[in-house]
């Protein structure tokens, strides 16, 4: 256990918390200090649900513990119940409830409530948030379909001849990064080769739902770290065969529907030419090896990391020089593919173990978790967002998925988009100081007219290559020292204004494409106000003048 | 876990027997499948045979179509090499190759399949006089705990070391339904016997445990064991006399089920199938107050 400023996963009981929102009817009760409801803003803010989490949380205070925090756990339940109504409930501790060691479940359970009540064992100093919602969502499907379970021995009946083979879709939670729309994209793939979804799990579904679970004739496990273990329970009890291929990347997409078709008993390779894919287009295009040998930094949970590399190598041509996940329960399949990727795997929860390995590789593109955004911004590197821990503009609301066809589709918009764009703000940068961009230059190859230049009076071309300056605008300055002729009073009774050395300065610190507006609004102001010597001070009266533009 | 009631969900048509046909009704049944394993604890005396009859009584539960998960708890590791024929890596040995990062491990890194199917689990522990053994023990009970070990099977023995001596070493205690104590008919393990029944006493008072009762081992008479049994309100379910063959059984590293066909041999196996039996009847447990030193140092013996 540490100390840290940053996390990449909440404690468990937030993990409890994702499957209990995402469920319908589901009510869980939460033995917790005030402050722990925090965690409803997840919801409400960054996920934008249309309902606060269905959590009752004890909020015992410090002069609580002096009492009986178990009766106020048991109140908690009991009224819960009969105002909520849930079909079944959750009850459990947070982190620091657990210190009291109340036993919740045990507490609920000498209420004899007249539906299921499921307590949580979420020892919060050893596992997090990842395990929760595992933990939980296997509890909960083994607590509702173990009743409908077949005698051990029995073989799983065939399926009845002409009908459709049927799944459920196993995994997606509340606060899933891009679950809602994976969802949608995955169910429709399978609509199209001919499989029935019956459930989706835990996303949307009752505690009917779930109960009825062993109908279908296999699971899709679409996210292992929430899903895994209760579809391997379902598998020893349903005999329900699971797909566990994660179809992220137009590869992957195709293993997964030749895993579906293999369980389901359908034709493989006809489902997979009939997969629409944009691949083609940009691989085959000819700008498509300025991507090739791009290295890229990935980082995140284990699935969408490990799934990432696959693209990055075998889909974009890039060269994969770092590899790692947050979350050990999955550390050997990460430590698998690092291998086949040649690279040193990182299992770490350490954010500043990243960065430092990230320094080290000085890639060109980091794929990577909202806090590898924080880690680009101060390396100065491009970087993508492909995994929980997740932000506010991860929950988009156009359709983006990263599964399935549409999702190779906005991997590829979404990770090239930044080295291309990067490139050309690089180029601007390294230009913007280049005379051919100064404030008030013409392109060098039109010759301009310029004021008192007998070589240009008359049409000619200027002496030498010296940038030009034209006389646009009345009292446009030079930017370089000024003639004392220009400091004199213009016939028309207007000071000309000179900018002093510090105001130049900080004109300069304005981005070049406005600057030469900036500048001229500064001496419009400067002039109006009988401004002889332009200040910063000046520059930036000016600015609130003008309204900050 | 805590399982009450029926969710009134049935569409019509449902029928007493089963949901019925359209219905399917969301409900716990205390009979069902879903309920934990009956899990045992065995202690005794060091070198009372408690893994002996541990890994025997397993293979007989087994035999029997049980699924049967059994857990040695003491850093020697010898448990349950007569099932799985080989010294199986702890899972102390195991952590420390994942840095101790329990949430790397899975099921099958430190389970291991041995005879007529009993699942094998040793926990291991620090070389001999260094280190905590306790330790070792409590938090691998809280491993099997996260991995579900203790759910979905039918029987799990947790084969304890000899001189419980500290907390750790009595986790399994906190899981356990039962509390199995094996002894010998002779002054030393019967003292030992009567330390044990007071700390399962002590557990008792706010754990689901009860003492299930007494095996006699290596034991031709059982008079001093029937003795103490009289006194302090207990029974014996099995007695196991000094039998040859189950000494040569743990040099051969197999069960008594795998040794020749002899008529001893058979009916030390018919035995250990009677133990399977007794400790699979339903039975409310035992509720036993120790002897204090004294009242067992006079009790015992003196004929």
């Amino acid at each position: 256990m540490e100390l840290t400023i940053w996390t990449y996963e909440g404690p468990p009981h937030v993990g409890a918390m994702r499957i209990a929102t995402a469920m319908k009817g589901v009510h869980y009760v939460l033995h917790a200090p005030q402050g722990d409801t925090y965690a409803d803003l997840l919801f409400t803010m960054i996920e934008r649900r249309d309902h606060r989490p269905p959590v009752t949380y004890t909020t015992f205070q410090a002069q609580d513990l002096g009492g009986d925090t178990a009766e106020l756990l048991k109140t908690a339940v009991r009224e819960a119940h009969e105002r909520f109504k849930p079909d079944v409930m959750l009850v459990g501790a947070s982190c620091t409830a657990e210190l009291i060691q109340d036993n919740p479940g045990g507490l609920a359970e000498s209420l004899g409530l007249p539906i299921p009540v499921v307590p949580l064992e979420l020892p919060a100093y050893q596992r997090k948030e990842n395990w929760g919602a595992s933990e939980t969502f296997y509890q909960l499907v083994r607590a509702l379909a173990a009743p409908h379970a077949p005698p051990p021995a029995e073989p799983r009946p065939e399926r009845p001849a002409g009908q459709a083979p049927s799944c459920n879709l196993l995994g997606p939670t509340a606060l899933g990064f891009r679950h809602r729309d994976d969802t949608a994209e995955i169910r429709r793939l399978l609509e199209a080769v001919g499989v029935e979804v019956r459930v989706v799990a835990p996303l949307g579904a009752t505690a009917h739902d779930l109960a009825r679970l062993g109908e279908a004739d296999f699971n899709v496990v679409l996210y292992p770290e929430v899903a895994h273990a209760a579809a391997s329970w379902l598998k020893r009890t349903f005999k329900q065969p699971m797909v566990t291929t994660v179809p992220i990347g137009v590869g992957a997409t195709r293993d997964f529907l030749r895993e579906v078709a293999v369980v389901a008993g359908l034709e493989a390779d006809s489902l997979v030419e009939r997969m629409h894919t944009q691949l083609p287009w940009y691989s085959r295009s000819v700008d498509s090896n300025y991507l090739t040998g791009k290295r890229v930094f990935i980082f995140g949970d284990a699935t969408h990391a490990v799934a990432a590399a696959r693209v990055a190598r075998d889909e974009m041509g890039f060269e994969v020089v770092g590899l790692g996940a947050y979350n050990r329960e999955f550390a050997r399949e990460v430590r698998a593919a690092a291998k086949e990727y040649g690279v040193e795997p990182l299992i770490t929860d350490d954010y500043l173990e990243v960065e430092e390995a990230i320094r080290e590789a000085a890639p060109e593109l980091i794929l990577g978790t909202q806090m590898e955004r924080h880690i680009a911004k101060r390396l100065g590197i491009f970087c993508q967002v492909i995994s929980a821990p997740v932000h506010v503009q991860d929950f988009p609301a156009r359709y983006s998925p990263l599964m399935g066809p549409e999702g190779a589709n906005v991997l590829f918009d979404s990770w090239v988009h930044p080295l291309m764009m990067g490139l050309e703000e690089h180029l601007l940068g390294m230009f913007q100081e280049d005379f051919e961009f100064g404030n008030d230059t013409l392109p060098s190859h039109l010759r301009a007219e310029v004021p008192n230049d007998p070589a240009t009076a008359n049409g000619g071309s200027p002496a030498g290559s010296a940038p030009v300056i034209p006389a646009a605008e009345p009292g446009a300055s030079a930017d370089s020292a000024v003639p004392a002729s220009a400091l004199a009073a213009e016939p028309d009774g207007d000071i000309d204004p000179e900018w002093n050395a510090e105001a130049e300065k900080e004109l300069g610190k304005i981005p070049f494409f406005v600057r030469g507006k900036a500048r001229r609004n500064t001496e419009r102001f400067a002039r109006e106000q009988g401004v002889v010597e332009i200040s910063v001070d000046t520059l930036y009266e000016a600015k609130a003048h003008f309204g900050g533009r | 876990m805590s399982t009450s009631g029926v969710l009134p969900i049935a569409k019509k048509g449902s029928t007493s027997a089963g949901d019925g046909e359209g219905s399917l009704q969301v409900h716990m049944d205390p009979s069902d499948q879903i309920d934990n394993a009956l899990v045992l604890a065995v202690y005794g005396k060091g070198g009372i045979g408690k893994s002996t009859t541990s890994s025997n009584l397993s293979a007989a539960l087994a035999l029997m179509g049980k699924r049967v998960l059994q857990v040695g708890c003491d850093p020697k590791h010898d448990s349950t090499f007569t099932l799985t024929k080989r010294m199986v890596p702890t899972v102390i040995e195991t952590l420390a190759e994942v840095d101790f990062h329990t949430e790397e491990l899975r099921t099958e890194d430190f389970v291991y399949e041995g005879f007529a199917g009993v699942m094998c689990v040793e926990t291991g522990g620090p070389p001999a006089g260094t280190g905590c053994g306790g330790y070792v023990v409590g938090q691998t009970v809280k491993l099997l705990k996260q991995h579900h070990l203790l759910e979905d099977t039918d029987v799990v023995i947790f084969d304890v070391l000899g001189d419980v001596v500290c907390g750790g070493f009595a986790a399994p205690l906190q899981h356990a339904d039962r509390a199995l104590i094996v002894t010998a008919n002779d002054f030393d393990s019967i003292f030992a016997m009567n330390r044990i029944v007071a700390a399962i006493r002590a557990k008792s008072a706010n754990y689901k445990v009860r003492l299930g009762g007494v095996i006699a081992n290596r034991s031709d008479d059982t008079d001093q064991i029937d003795k103490f049994n009289t006194r302090v309100g207990l029974d014996t379910m099995a007695v196991f006399p000094m039998v040859d063959a189950i000494r040569r059984s743990r040099l051969k590293k197999c069960t008594l089920f795998e040794m020749e066909d002899t008529e001893e041999v058979r009916q030390v196996q018919d035995a250990y199938r009677g133990l399977a039996t007794a400790v699979l009847r339903e039975h409310e447990g035992y509720d036993c107050e120790p002897l204090d030193d004294n009242e067992i140092f006079n009790l015992l013996g003196f004929d």
